[in-house]
């Protein structure tokens, strides 16, 4: 059983075109491993049994037929966070507000993934309207990490990042508007991506922050992150920042080859060294950067010194456009009405009030506050110039290399009720900031068997280049595929 | 943020909080105003303001009308807490006098 848990897509797709496996039984598997283990780590809110083995069927039958009939993702399973629309299914961003709203229609991402060929298994769990960094902020329950269930699994996403990593899922989808993928991909030991801004349609995707906002991965190695990449990027009219790309095999020529790092410049930041870092992470990031060293690159520092900038920067600008989107939940075309509310404004007020959770409404008022007339010069125009300044710095810094390369967490998992350091996720954060590419790659466990994960971010546009980089380090890295016994 | 800044930006963003919960938000948000000072410190008056990445500009498509099916009307419809026909039903918009 252990076994079908841990292929990657490629294996999978291996094990089911020689009819070594069967879609059905695969999909069969982990609803098995979610019935056991998902009453502890309550990874997903809901799972879809029955539609999820219909599709296998028919994955199954397309195989059957033959080579020509299987499609990209054929019968992979795969976990969907809370936040995708999927046509006839509930979907509530683990937030009260959507408690009984069903998808009108399908997101771009879930379409395509549907023409695919991929079973989704149910939908994950995540931090309400995926604001927060552990999964804490759901209004329906916490899920645990996988590796230390007293722990936070990270999040937003962090139910698809404990569905991965705990073999309840071979792959997910999630979201990442400031590291919300690959910092829960880090304390999960599995590869998570955000793709340049832009590369992926965000239509049918509950939004949090539009100029931040980017749909990604989960999965268990570089190759299946570019595998499902290459068929949910894309233009899409429908979001209008998509980039007018004709379609990319991002996968192709993808050989997890260590040769690729010889002679290439990765840059760290100087500015690491302003910030306190968890020691199993130090550590485990001093022996990946010797590692990257051996193979050959050449590693720059590099000075970026508006990193420091980067949590202010985020609230602001973050909070600015949540209190922009979140004006569209009135409660009047669908989601949460409140029956106490004497007139329209007052009916708005109390559905909100009663039906978002206390760090929704809170940034929803710094966010109000920050656009307000009186503020607006001051808080948010101000911060979009700063934003300007740190883009410039990391612009520069892809003039001397390649990539920047840090650890993907500066803290290791807290226990639940503890609160990460601010700065923790500053590194990854930049990436959204400044609409980059950024992976997290598992590189190895502490000696409390968690998973330690280092990030990879490169210039904007670059993100098949961003794969081979990720696959060559993933060639050294000494991570072996594995989930914990729960 | 005063109490009475706090009021009139609960009042903008439509959201009811109690008096009871007032001390919270105040505490909280007025903790997030570092956020904004913090901000003032480099000199960025010569720089633009980044409103997203892309170098995308006016993003058009052709002006035709794809129709909606029915059955996805009828699911958007379906999901307002009160609607009458074809139309949401809502609350007052103008008060009388």
């Amino acid at each position: 059983m252990e076994k079908i848990l841990t292929l990657t897509i490629g294996e999978m797709r291996e094990e089911f075109e020689t009819k070594r496996l069967s879609s059905v039984e695969a999909v069969k598997t982990f609803y098995k491993r979610i019935k056991e283990k998902n009453p502890v780590l309550k990874a997903f809110l809901e799972t879809r049994e029955e539609k999820a083995l219909k599709a296998a069927k028919e994955s199954d039958e397309r195989i059957a037929v033959g080579a020509q009939n299987i499609r990209a993702l054929e019968g992979i399973p795969m976990a969907i966070k809370d936040n995708f629309m999927i046509k006839g299914e509930a979907m509530s961003s683990s937030s009260k507000y959507l408690e009984n709203y069903i998808s009108p229609y399908d997101a771009d991402v879930i379409e395509k993934l549907k023409n695919a060929g991929a079973v989704f298994l149910g939908r994950t769990n995540m931090d309400e309207f995926a604001m927060g960094g552990s999964t804490e902020t759901s209004a329906y329950q916490k899920t645990a990490n996988p590796w230390d269930i007293c722990r936070i699994p990270g999040g937003s996403s962090g139910g698809s990042a404990c569905a991965v990593g705990s073999g309840m899922a071979s792959c997910a989808l999630g979201s990442d508007t400031g590291g919300s993928i690959r910092q829960p991909a880090g304390f999960c030991g599995v590869v998570g991506y955000k793709p340049s801004y832009g590369l992926i349609s965000r239509y049918g995707i509950c939004a949090l922050a539009s100029s931040f906002d980017q749909a990604g991965t989960f999965t268990r190695n570089v190759k299946d992150t570019a595998e499902i990449v290459s068929i949910i990027s894309g233009k899409d009219y429908r979001d209008s920042v998509c980039e007018p790309n004709e379609y990319i095999n991002y996968a192709e020529n993808l050989n997890n080859n260590a040769d690729i790092l010889k002679g290439m410049k990765i840059g760290i930041p100087k500015q690491l060294k302003d910030y306190e870092i968890d020691e199993p992470i130090m550590e485990a990031f001093k022996k990946a950067v010797k590692d990257i060293e051996t193979a050959g690159a050449q590693i720059i520092e590099i000075d970026a010194p508006s990193y420091k900038y980067t949590p202010a920067l985020y609230k602001v600008i973050m909070c600015a456009e949540v209190g922009a989107n979140i004006a569209t939940f009135d409660g009047i075309r669908y989601g949460h009405r409140s029956k106490k509310g004497v007139s329209l404004n007052d009916e708005y007020a109390k559905s909100r009030a009663e039906s978002l959770g206390y760090e929704v409404k809170k940034r929803i008022l710094f966010g109000t506050y920050v656009l307000g007339a009186k503020n607006y010069h001051r808080c948010y125009h101000q911060a979009q110039r700063v934003r300007t300044l740190l883009i410039n710095e990391i612009e520069a810094a892809f003039k001397q290399c390649e990539a920047i390369f840090t650890p993907a967490s500066l803290q290791m998992p807290v226990k639940f009720g503890e609160s990460l350091r601010e700065e923790s996720d500053i590194f990854i954060m930049a990436a959204n900031l400044a609409g980059l590419p950024g992976i997290t790659v598992p590189v190895s466990m502490s000696k409390d068997n968690i998973p330690i994960g280092v990030h990879f971010m490169s210039a904007r546009l670059t993100d098949k280049r961003l794969f081979e980089i990720a696959g060559g380090f993933e060639a050294i890295s000494g991570w072996k595929i594995q989930i914990p016994d729960i | 943020m005063t109490k009475e800044e706090l009021e009139t930006t609960a009042f903008l963003a439509r959201i009811a909080i109690g008096e009871d919960e007032k001390d919270k938000y105040l505490k909280d948000l007025n903790q997030m105003m570092s956020y904004i000072e913090v901000l003032q410190e480099p000199d960025v008056s010569s720089l633009k303001p980044t409103t997203h990445v892309t170098k995308l500009r006016n993003v058009w498509r052709d002006d035709i009308v794809k129709p909606s099916p029915k059955e996805t009307v009828e699911s958007l419809l379906n999901a307002a807490p009160d609607k009458e026909g074809n139309f949401y039903k809502i609350k007052k918009v103008i008060e009388a006098q």
